[in-house]
């Protein structure tokens, strides 16, 4: 059961400021709820599976500049450091 | 009963490259943002490559620290948002599914003491926060990504630390073995971090994070300890809690914990596959590992007769024991070690005047060997050392330019002998009927010879002039 | 000239000279221009496709080498990454993005004088079966513009199917590719996981997502994978296909082959227009010579589910990154503290996209992971054995892409459960990894049917002569518009 509270606390985990968090309850909820079926699927014993690749198949330690500057492309700066609002603590 | 645990972070900075692109694993060079690209910046449609070294170097540290090595590793997301991290997650190592990070359950000996190592994992360094403006209305934060992607390894201990300096004396070990393996250069600012955490009486952990150097690391174990015991005997309770370390005011102080912030939401990163270490991989990377210190200590002692402690010296360091390694022989070892570890330390103890040094190992060779077969007086290796030093010069043409050559042609020196035999009669008159005192007259002739004659040589002639 | 040409005929016509690549591309780009203010498929429309066609004809005439495209008109769908382009993903969170590099796949297109005739509308950042969740406005099903044309890559089938271009690239997260394929009655396909690079695609759910291409003919199809296939060292979860060619031996039919009808795809809820025609395409099949016969695959029940919880919870991850500090829309930080402004910048997202980022922290949560995350990875382990199982037994395994009509604008976007449903058959390739292509096999009452064909991992080849076959049963109506 996902209560108002518990999305207020996830919509600060996520950084989204939202208006009115009664608004996403209902749906929210409803979409939650529906994944209660997972309880019976019966999968408690399974394994995760993931693909695997062998160690001799990654990337050599090369260094490769990026051919153009980059942080000339991007927006939101003035001169080349990137600007970020002042931290909290 | 204090229980310290460390959680040291070391950049693989002789790599070349960062852990998931291609851009300088190094990014001390490089003005502000030129040593980025859209991986390591997170561009929207970017993916992470994995580095095939930084895995071996991580392994080998691994080894090198007498850890357990999985068969396959596995990489997870981290996720926290914070400017320095321009994906709003970190890629590291966990070991929720079994174990997964490149080493784990190992432990370095620091004196009789066995520090256990928990686990070892590869992980992305951040960017690099500046903070601008003065007053808190218009501060701004600036960030510079050049560092962003640079491959770490993070080495978690067990609390097995009791005392401030057994951290300091493990961190200055395990300093030497990162140097020794060749994987990184932990003098380069900023290369080695380390937090830790620190309980006493088995009471609640207290973490402290933001310390600069090891030796600020001794200070804020020595305060944190000394803080917890204070209240400790007052009967208030320590809080569980993450400390900051304030290096203006020398004290650990409360971080302000956002308890959303802790929820990391860990899940294995899609874009990286579990990466099989094939058996012989690591056969070949334990056969290609460089002599481990203690083994190199070891070795030094046993074969060429060098006394422990001048051993200790030239073993945990790479910049002496490479330098020993080029330059001995078997009849010179001792000679070698006793210059480096006397004469030559004292020249080189930053790694500015290392980089200027224009000494080799063939100069080393050459005033080792000259020295014992008697061509330079000890006491004018050292001016000899200086200016090969500085200059680069070859010996002899330094022994000719700063006369430092012995006097050992007979001649020469029984010339000088003759001089001296005349102008001490006396002393020669007490010598004949007391041999002992033959030391005065010699060093007469190493007065007038400026201490470079050849001291055998010159007792020999002496006796031989004088009749005895 | 005839715009509703397949691309392998129209690469043949511009070879031999009976059709220009300017020419073809001006009148494509007029018919944008006639039909899209009704359908709004393109986000963007690149103005110089003229001229680079006018280029192409240069080099054809001078008898330079040309690539296999011929001048090509291709839309893409607006996730993925062209260099200098703008690149938004159907979001105000991206609307002043412009990408400072090429996906493989573009690079690779370029490669082959292909004309990236425009950037098509999609749901925003791919969660969507509709594209009413685009900030930019939903595209109209040309078949029936008072209904979606699905989603999420509705745009590709849209300009694709309404001959706006000849072919189009979009994305299959959860059945995104097949599914507007299916409604829009054009060739949608989805390869095995690994098959084509991510690089440049703008994540959703990395694990499980493609690029697929959508076109008019299975044989444009596979001329498309040709093109995009193949390993690549900028994405470490592609794998080699040894340069496969899909085109050849595409015709080699079914004779013999085993194929399985996933019971749990055909069930409760099923349109009854849509049942009869995959009954009727599972006969044609038969007629080739397959051998078709029912089977079960118990965990298609719990894979939305499964789907939902696992792509929330790689979305809440994947857009993290959108703070508006590197790129993103005009948003001055004077004045705010760090969490406070990019709390209040990523309001820029849609509600769909916040509803599923709510859940991507929920689901993975440190009080929910069990219940929710790791059981719905499980869930994704078992119903991959049950799929390698099926594949043991049979070559392929068939069921209608969709198991509803096409359904008016408005009508689900208010029901995410009843929303969440409409994948029920597409997503199990995703979560299996496996290749899957929808085919156009019939209309009712104007509205496209689409039957959905998969094949085992690496099998793409003979789920593509599957495919073919099952496309030279059928033929059907033009589009209206």
């Amino acid at each position: 059961m996902v209560t108002e509270e518990e999305i207020e606390h996830v919509s600060k985990l996520i950084k989204i400021d939202i208006d009115d968090h009664k608004e996403y309850v209902e749906k929210v909820r409803a979409m939650i709820d529906y994944f209660d079926v997972l309880d019976s699927a019966g999968v408690e014993s399974e394994e995760i599976s993931m693909p695997e690749i062998s160690i001799s198949n990654l990337r050599a330690d090369e260094h490769i500049p990026f051919d153009d500057k980059l942080i000339e492309k991007l927006n939101h700066y003035k001169g080349t450091y990137v600007r970020a609002p002042k931290m909290s603590s | 009963m204090t229980m310290i645990g460390l959680e040291i972070h070391c950049q693989l900075t002789n790599l070349n490259s960062k852990l998931f692109c291609s851009c300088k694993a190094n990014y001390r060079e490089f003005e502000i943002n030129e040593n980025i690209c859209p991986v390591c910046m997170g561009l929207p449609g970017s993916l992470p490559r994995l580095n095939q070294e930084a895995v071996k170097k991580a392994t080998i540290i691994a080894m090198a620290l007498n850890c357990s090595t999985p068969e396959k590793i596995a990489f997870f997301r981290k996720n926290y948002f914070y400017p320095d991290s321009p994906k709003n997650f970190q890629i590291t190592q966990l070991n929720i599914y079994g174990d997964t990070s490149v080493g784990g359950s190992g432990s370095i000996m620091v004196g009789d003491k066995k520090i256990r190592i928990t686990r070892i994992q590869l992980e992305e360094d951040p960017g690099r926060l500046i903070y601008e403006g003065s007053s808190s209305k218009n501060q701004i934060t600036l960030v510079d990504y050049n560092r962003a992607g640079t491959p770490l390894v993070e080495i978690v201990t067990e609390p097995d630390f009791e005392t401030p300096k057994e951290v300091r004396d493990f961190l200055n070990i395990l300093s030497d073995i990162l140097t020794n393996l060749g994987v990184a250069d932990p003098s380069l600012e900023g290369a080695m971090r380390a937090d830790a955490n620190v309980s006493i009486e088995g009471g609640k952990k207290v973490e402290i994070k933001n310390i600069g150097s090891f030796h600020d690391l001794e200070k804020a174990a020595h305060f944190e300890i000394t803080r917890q015991e204070s209240l400790h005997s007052r009967d208030i309770e320590i809080i569980q809690e993450t400390r900051h370390w304030d290096d203006k005011r020398k004290i650990t102080v409360s971080s302000r914990s956002k308890e959303e912030e802790l929820d990391y939401r860990y899940f294995l990163e899609g874009d990286i596959p579990w990466i099989s270490m094939d058996p012989e991989i690591h056969t070949k990377l334990q056969s290609e590992m460089p002599e481990s210190i203690s083994s190199k200590k070891e070795r030094y002692v046993s074969k060429y007769n060098i006394p422990a402690q001048v051993a200790d010296v030239l073993s945990s360091d790479k910049y002496y024991s490479d330098l020993f390694e080029e330059s001995h022989t078997e009849s010179n070892a001792k000679e070698v070690a006793n210059i480096i570890t006397t004469d030559l330390m004292g020249l080189v103890d930053t790694r500015e005047k290392r980089e200027a040094s224009k000494f080799t190992a063939t100069h080393l060779k050459e005033l080792a060997d000259s020295i014992q077969s008697g061509k330079i007086a000890r006491n004018s290796s050292k001016n000899a050392l200086h200016e090969i030093l500085k200059t680069g010069k070859d010996l002899s043409t330094v022994i000719k330019e700063l006369d430092l050559g012995n006097v050992s042609d007979e001649s020469e020196l029984s010339e000088i002998i003759t001089q001296v035999i005349s102008e001490e009669s006396q002393a020669v008159e007490q010598t004949k009927s007391n041999p002992q005192t033959i030391n005065y007259l010699v060093g007469k002739v190493m007065q007038k010879t400026k201490g470079k004659a050849d001291p055998a040589l010159t007792l020999d002639l002496l006796k031989k002039q004088i009749g005895i | 000239m005839n715009l509703k040409i397949s691309a392998l005929d129209y690469v043949q016509e511009v070879k031999t000279g009976n059709i220009s690549a300017e020419d073809f591309v001006a009148k494509t780009i007029e018919r944008i221009q006639s039909v899209d203010s009704t359908l709004n498929a393109f986000l963007s429309v690149n103005e110089k496709s003229v001229d680079q066609a006018r280029g192409i004809d240069k080099k054809i005439k001078s008898g330079e080498k040309v690539g296999d495209c011929f001048g090509m008109p291709i839309s893409i769908k607006d996730n993925m990454c062209i260099k200098d382009s703008k690149t938004t993903c159907a979001s105000k969170m991206l609307e002043d993005f412009i990408a400072p590099y090429d996906a493989t796949v573009i690079t690779k297109l370029k490669q082959q004088d292909a004309i990236f005739v425009g950037k098509v509308n999609m749901d925003e950042f791919a969660m969507g079966l509709t594209t009413e969740f685009s900030a930019f406005g939903p595209s109209k099903n040309p078949w029936n513009t008072d209904c979606v044309p699905g989603g999420s890559s509705g745009g590709s089938a849209v300009s694709v199917s309404a001959l706006e271009c000849v072919a189009s690239l979009g994305s299959d997260t959860g059945g995104s590719v097949r599914n507007p394929a299916s409604f829009c009655s054009t060739v949608g396909y989805k390869p095995t996981y690994g098959l084509i690079s991510r690089y440049g695609l703008i994540s959703y759910a990395n694990s499980i997502e493609q690029i697929g291409p959508l076109a008019r003919t299975v044989k444009d199809t596979a001329f498309m994978l040709n093109l995009i296939a193949g390993i690549d060292p900028n994405d470490n979860t592609t794998i080699d296909n040894k340069n496969e060619d899909y085109l050849t031996g595409i015709e080699s039919g079914i004779e013999g082959k085993k194929i399985g009808i996933i019971k749990e795809m055909m069930g409760e809820g099923i349109d009854p227009a849509v049942l009869s025609a995959t009954k009727d395409a599972i006969s044609k099949l038969e007629s080739l010579g397959a051998i078709c016969e029912e089977i079960s695959l118990d965990m298609v029940k719990y894979s939305v589910a499964a789907y939902y919880t696992i792509t929330a919870t790689e979305a809440g991850s994947n857009l993290a990154r959108y703070d508006n500090l590197r790129y993103g829309y005009d948003f001055p930080l004077e004045g705010y503290e760090f969490n406070s402004y990019i709390s209040k910048a990523r309001r820029n997202f849609g509600p769909e996209v916040t509803r599923r980022m709510i859940i991507g922290g929920f689901v993975p949560s440190a009080g929910h992971a069990g219940k929710y995350f790791l059981k719905a990875l499980k869930v994704k382990s078992k119903l991959t054995k049950e799929i390698n199982d099926a594949f043991k037994k049979f070559d392929l395994l068939v069921a209608p892409t969709v198991p509803i009509l096409p359904f008016k604008i408005g009508e689900k976007i208010d029901d995410p459960v009843s929303l969440f449903l409409v994948d029920i058959n597409t997503v199990t390739a995703n979560l299996t990894g496996k290749p899957a292509i929808s085919v156009p096999y019939a209309n009712s009452n104007g509205l496209p049917i689409g039957i959905q064909l998969m094949a085992d991992s690496m099998n793409d080849k003979l789920l593509l002569q599957a495919a073919y076959a099952l496309e030279q049963t059928v033929s059907l109506p033009e589009v209206p518009l």
